[in-house]
C-alpha cells in the first residue's frame, strides 16, 4: 500500500508540472483558438534559460525560476508576434501545422546553440520528506508547493482582475470583445506572455525533476501536456489541472506497475483513448455539445 | 392548386400509405425545445409547404428527416421503411439512419444557403449528384479506368441536358464557387434534377432571390411534381408558396398548429395567431 | 555520380511516400502524422522476410528468406491490414486537430513500442542486412546493382503515378474531392464520408508500404533512429511546396524539396539541425504565402476566383488551402476520357 502512495506521491509531483505546463496551454488555446505544437518549446526555452542563468546565479533555485519564466514568456510573446498573429482567420488545422513548422525551428535553434548532449543542473534535489504517505524530495515539494500557489494566482487573476473579464471575454468570442471596447490584441499578447512564463517555469521545473535534459525535453512533454488538456476538457483551464491530476497519476501508475520504460507509451495511448471515447473531457456533463465532427 | 392535383377526393378508396409520415418528433438543444409532438404526413407525388414563423422549428424538422440530427422522440418513416425511431427494447432513445443512406433512400434536401463543391466544375457537380455509385469503387478506378470512362458517358449526355435544362449548359466547365448566387440555386436544381430522388426537401429555396429567378425556380418545383417526385418546400415567401404547393403545413414553436390547404390557413385563428396578424390574403 | 544515383533513388523512394501522403492530406484533407508508421512497418516488414532467422542476441520476428519482390508485396499487404485498423478507428469520427493529434499519439506510442520491446524488430539495434537482393543473379557490380534498383524506384515511382492520375479523372477522385469541398454537402447526395476516405487512405498506405519496402534496400538496413515521426515533416513541406491534391507537382516538390535540402546543408555546420530548421521554416513561409503550392497548376477556365472561392469556404470545411488538381488537368483529363 505504501508503495502505492508513493508513487501517487511521484504521479502528483509530475501531475503539478503537468497542470502549469496543460493550463499555459489552455490558455493559447482559449485566446487565440490554436493548439500550440511549439508549447512544448517554450517549456525547453525556459529550461535552457535557467541552465545559463547559472552561471550566473548558480544556487539560486529562485533567480533560476525566474529567468526561466521571463525567457518563457518573451519566447510566449514572440511566437504570438510572430507567428500565431500571422496566421488569424486561417483554419485551425493550418495554424497547427505552421506551429509544427514553428517547433521545428525552435528545438533545432535550441540544438544548435546548446548542443544535442544533455545538460544537468547543479541544484541539489534536497533530502526526502515524509509527507504524510507521500514521500518526496525538497524539489518535489517545491515543485507542488510553486504550482499550487501560481494555480490560486491564476484564479484570483481570471476572476477577478479586469484582464481575466478580457481574456474570458476574448475566448468566448473575440470580435464581440474587441466590439465592446476590450483591446484584444493587447490582451491576446499579455496572455501569450502569462502562457510562456508559466512553460518557461513548467520547464525550468521539470528538467530539475529528471536532473538531466536536452532540446526535446518540451516537445517530449507536450503530448502529455495535450493529454492533459484533453481530459480536462479543452478551453477550461480549471477542469485542466483537474485533468493534469488524473494523467500525471495514471501514467506514474501505470508505468510503475509495469515497467517504466513503457510510461509514454501508456501516456500516448490515454491520449488516443481520450480522443475517441472522450474529447470533451472527462468532467463533462452528457449536455454539452461535441467538439468534433 | 387550381390545376386539380388537389388531395384526394373524399370519397375515393382507402388512400395510399404517405410517402412520409412523422410522428411526435421531438428535439431539443441545450435547453431550448425546437421541435415537440410533431406530426404530419406528406403524401406522394405531392407539393407540400412547411411554413411558420421564426424559430418555429421547420428547419429542424428538415435536419431531423433528413438524417442530419438525431431526435429526442418520435418516429419518422419514409416509403414504409422507419428511418428513425425508438431503439429496440423500447429504450428511450432515438436510432436514426446516417443522412447519407436516408439519401441513397431518396430523399434530397438542400440548405438554406447553397453548397455547391466549389473546385469542382458545374458539370462535375451535376454528374456527382447523378448518384452512380457503381463508377466509383477505387479498385475498378484503378484496374479498369477506361471502362469506367465509357460507361459514364451516358450519365454525360444526361447531364448535359440537364444543364441545358436549367442555362446553365454554357457554364458546364467552369469552377462551380464562381458562379454567382442565382447560378448556384440553379445549380442546385439541376443536382436535384440529375439525383432523381422521391422526396426533394427545399429549405428556403428563394432566399435572396429576384422575382424572374423565383418563377423559374417555382416552375421548376411544379416540374418535379409532374415528373412524379413529392417535394416539401420551407419557406417564408407565402405568395410563392400558394402558387406551388399543394398542401400547406404549418408549425409554430416546435409544434405543427394546422394542415391542409392555403386557403383554409386563414380562417384558422392559431394560424393567424402566429403570424401576428400578417397579411395572408395574397393573390 | 553514384552520389547522384543514391540522391535520386531516395528522392523517388520518398515521392512515392509522397503521393501516398497526399492522398490523404491533399485528396481527402485529413493531416495524418503517423502516416511515416506505415513506411516504417514497411521496411521492418520486408527485412523480417528476407533476412532469414535471427542470430542471437538479435532477436525479431518471423525470419524468413523469401525473394524479395515477394517480401515487398507481403510486406505491402501487412502494412495495409495495419492501416485497416487505424483508420477504422480514426477515420471515423475525428477531424482536422484531433485527427493529427491522435494519430501523433499512435505512431509516438509505436515508436516508443518498437523501440523498447526488443522481441519484435530489435529494439534500438534494429534490422540489417538487406543488401542488394539478387545481385548475384543479375549479374551486376555494387555500382550497376544500385543505379538498377534506381531504374527500379523510378520506374515503381512511374507506376504510381500513374494510378494516382487514374484516381484523379476518375468518378472516385471527383467525389474525394466534393468530400473536401463539403463533407455534408457529400453527405446529402448519398455518400458515405468515411468508406470515401477509408479506401483512399488505404491506397495511401499501401504506397507508404511500398516505399518502406524500398527503402529497406536502400539503408540495407532499417532501426528507429531512421524513422522519428518528424521525418514525415519533409514530406510534407515538399507536398506544400508542390501543391496537394497534384500529383505531378507533389512528384516535382519532393525532388525539388528533397534535393536542395540535402545539397544547401551539406555545406552548412549542424548540418542535421539546419536542415530541420529549414523545413520549418518552409511550411510556414509556404503556408503564410503560398498555401496552394509553386507548381499548382492554375484554374484555366475559371478566373483565379476559383482560389478565393476555395477560401471562402473554409469556415465549412475548415480546408482552406485553396490548392487542388484543378479544372486544367481535369479537363486536359477530360478531351481525352469525355469529361469527368
Amino acid at each position: 500500500m505504501s508503495t502505492f502512495l508513493i508513487n501517487v506521491g511521484i504521479g502528483l509531483a509530475t501531475a503539478a508540472i503537468l497542470a502549469l505546463s496543460a493550463v499555459a496551454f489552455t490558455l493559447e488555446y482559449a485566446v487565440s483558438r490554436v493548439a500550440n505544437f511549439a508549447h512544448g518549446e517554450l517549456l525547453t526555452i525556459g529550461a535552457y534559460a535557467a541552465y545559463s542563468g547559472q552561471a550566473i546565479f548558480h544556487q539560486n533555485i529562485a533567480a533560476a525560476a525566474l529567468i526561466a519564466a521571463a525567457a518563457g514568456a518573451l519566447a510566449g510573446l514572440g511566437l504570438n508576434a510572430g507567428l500565431i498573429e500571422q496566421f488569424r482567420g486561417r483554419s485551425a488545422i493550418t495554424v497547427f501545422i505552421a506551429t509544427l513548422g514553428a517547433s521545428l525551428v525552435l528545438q533545432n535553434s535550441l540544438l544548435i546553440i546548446y548542443g544535442a548532449a544533455n545538460v544537468t543542473y547543479t541544484f541539489s534535489q534536497g533530502s526526502l520528506h515524509h509527507v504524510g504517505p507521500f514521500l518526496w524530495t525538497t524539489s518535489d515539494l517545491r515543485v507542488i508547493g510553486s504550482a499550487l500557489l501560481i494555480a490560486g494566482l491564476l484564479y484570483a487573476l481570471l476572476q477577478r482582475t479586469r484582464f481575466g473579464k478580457a481574456v474570458r471575454a476574448i475566448s468566448e468570442d473575440r470580435a464581440l470583445a474587441q466590439v465592446s471596447g476590450i483591446p484584444a490584441r493587447r490582451v491576446v499578447m499579455q496572455a501569450w506572455g502569462l502562457a510562456g512564463a508559466l512553460a518557461g517555469f513548467a520547464g525550468f521545473a521539470l528538467a530539475e525533476t529528471i536532473g538531466t535534459f536536452g532540446p526535446s525535453l518540451g516537445f517530449s512533454f507536450l503530448l502529455l501536456t495535450i493529454t492533459a488538456s484533453v481530459a480536462g476538457g479543452i478551453g477550461r483551464p480549471y477542469a485542466t489541472l483537474g485533468g493534469a491530476v488524473v494523467v500525471g497519476l495514471a501514467v506514474e501508475l501505470a508505468g510503475a506497475y509495469t515497467s517504466s520504460a513503457y510510461q509514454n507509451v501508456y501516456g500516448f495511448g490515454l491520449l488516443v483513448v481520450l480522443m475517441l471515447a472522450l474529447p470533451n473531457g472527462i468532467f463533462v456533463r452528457r449536455s454539452a455539445v461535441a467538439v468534433r465532427a | 392548386m387550381a390545376d386539380g392535383r388537389a388531395a384526394a377526393p373524399a370519397t375515393a378508396g382507402p388512400q395510399p400509405a404517405p410517402l412520409l409520415a412523422i410522428e411526435n418528433l421531438a428535439k431539443s438543444f441545450g435547453g431550448v425545445t425546437a421541435v415537440r409532438g410533431c406530426t404530419f404526413t406528406v403524401a406522394e407525388g405531392t407539393v407540400v409547404g412547411l411554413i411558420g414563423p421564426n424559430g418555429a422549428g421547420k428547419s429542424t424538422v428538415v435536419d431531423l428527416v433528413s438524417g442530419f440530427g438525431r431526435p429526442d422522440a418520435g418516429r419518422i418513416s419514409f416509403a414504409g421503411r422507419e428511418i428513425a425511431g425508438p431503439a429496440r427494447w423500447g429504450s428511450r432513445r432515438v436510432k436514426t439512419m446516417r443522412p447519407d443512406r436516408i439519401a441513397r433512400l431518396g430523399i434530397i434536401r438542400t440548405f438554406q444557403n447553397p453548397r455547391e463543391w466549389p473546385q469542382l466544375t458545374v458539370l462535375q457537380n451535376v454528374l456527382l449528384a447523378r448518384c452512380a455509385f457503381g463508377h466509383e469503387s477505387l479498385w475498378r478506378t484503378l484496374t479498369r479506368a477506361r471502362r469506367i470512362r465509357r460507361e459514364e458517358a451516358e450519365d454525360l449526355a444526361v447531364a448535359r441536358q440537364i444543364l441545358d435544362r436549367y442555362q446553365l449548359g454554357d457554364l458546364a466547365d467552369v469552377r462551380a464557387g464562381t458562379l454567382s448566387g442565382g447560378q448556384k440555386r440553379l445549380l442546385e436544381f439541376a443536382r436535384i434534377a440529375a439525383a432523381g430522388p422521391r422526396l426533394v426537401i427545399l429549405d428556403e429555396p428563394m432566399g435572396g432571390v429576384n422575382p424572374v429567378l423565383g418563377g423559374r425556380i417555382g416552375d421548376a418545383i411544379r416540374q418535379f411534381a409532374a415528373d412524379g417526385h413529392t417535394v416539401i418546400v420551407v419557406e417564408h415567401n407565402l405568395p410563392f408558396i400558394e402558387r406551388i404547393c399543394d398542401e400547406v403545413i404549418v408549425m409554430d414553436v416546435g409544434e405543427v398548429i394546422a394542415q391542409g390547404s392555403f386557403d383554409g390557413l386563414r380562417g384558422n385563428p392559431r394560424v393567424v395567431d402566429a403570424y401576428l396578424g400578417m397579411d395572408l390574403s395574397h393573390g | 555520380m553514384m552520389y547522384w544515383v543514391s540522391v535520386v533513388t531516395e528522392a523517388g523512394i520518398f515521392a512515392i511516400l509522397a503521393l501516398g501522403l497526399d492522398m490523404v492530406w491533399g485528396w481527402c484533407g485529413d493531416f495524418d502524422l503517423a502516416f511515416y508508421g506505415y513506411l516504417a512497418l514497411g521496411s521492418y516488414m520486408t527485412m523480417v522476410l528476407t533476412i532469414g532467422k535471427p542470430v542471437p542476441p538479435t532477436q525479431y520476428i518471423l525470419g524468413l528468406s523469401l525473394p524479395y519482390p515477394l517480401a515487398v508485396v507481403l510486406a505491402d499487404i501487412a502494412v495495409v491490414a495495419f492501416a485497416a485498423i487505424i483508420g477504422a478507428v480514426t477515420l471515423r469520427n475525428l477531424r482536422e486537430i484531433y485527427f493529427a493529434v491522435t494519430t501523433l499519439s499512435a505512431v509516438s506510442a509505436l515508436y516508443l513500442f518498437v523501440q523498447v520491446y526488443t522481441p519484435l524488430f530489435d529494439g534500438y539495434n534494429g534490422l540489417f542486412g538487406l543488401v542488394n537482393p539478387g545481385q548475384a543473379a543479375l549479374n551486376l557490380t555494387y555500382n550497376g546493382y544500385r543505379t538498377f534498383f534506381m531504374a527500379v524506384v523510378l520506374g515503381l515511382l512511374g507506376l504510381a503515378y500513374l494510378l494516382v492520375q487514374r484516381v484523379s479523372g476518375s468518378p472516385f477522385g471527383r467525389m474525394l474531392r466534393a468530400v473536401r469541398d463539403d463533407e455534408q454537402a457529400a453527405r446529402a447526395y448519398g455518400r458515405g464520408i468515411f468508406f470515401a476516405k477509408y479506401r483512399a487512405y488505404l491506397f495511401g498506405a499501401a504506397l507508404a508500404g511500398l516505399a518502406g519496402g524500398l527503402l529497406a534496400v536502400f539503408i540495407s538496413a532499417f532501426n528507429t533512429s531512421a524513422w522519428a515521426p518528424q521525418e514525415l515533416l519533409l514530406i510534407y513541406a515538399a507536398i506544400l511546396v508542390g501543391g496537394r491534391g497534384n500529383p505531378r507537382g507533389v512528384i516535382i516538390g519532393v525532388f525539388v524539396v528533397y534535393v536542395a535540402f540535402v545539397e544547401l546543408t551539406r555545406f552548412l555546420p549542424f548540418g542535421d539541425a539546419m536542415r530541420q530548421i529549414l523545413i520549418g521554416l518552409l511550411i510556414i513561409l509556404m503556408l503564410r504565402f503560398r498555401p496552394e503550392g509553386i507548381f499548382a497548376e492554375r484554374p484555366g477556365g475559371a478566373r483565379a476566383g476559383g482560389a478565393r472561392a476555395g477560401g471562402a469556404r473554409a469556415g465549412r470545411t475548415g480546408n482552406q488551402v485553396g490548392e487542388v488538381a484543378d479544372p486544367a488537368a481535369a479537363r486536359a483529363a477530360g478531351t481525352k476520357a469525355a469529361g469527368t
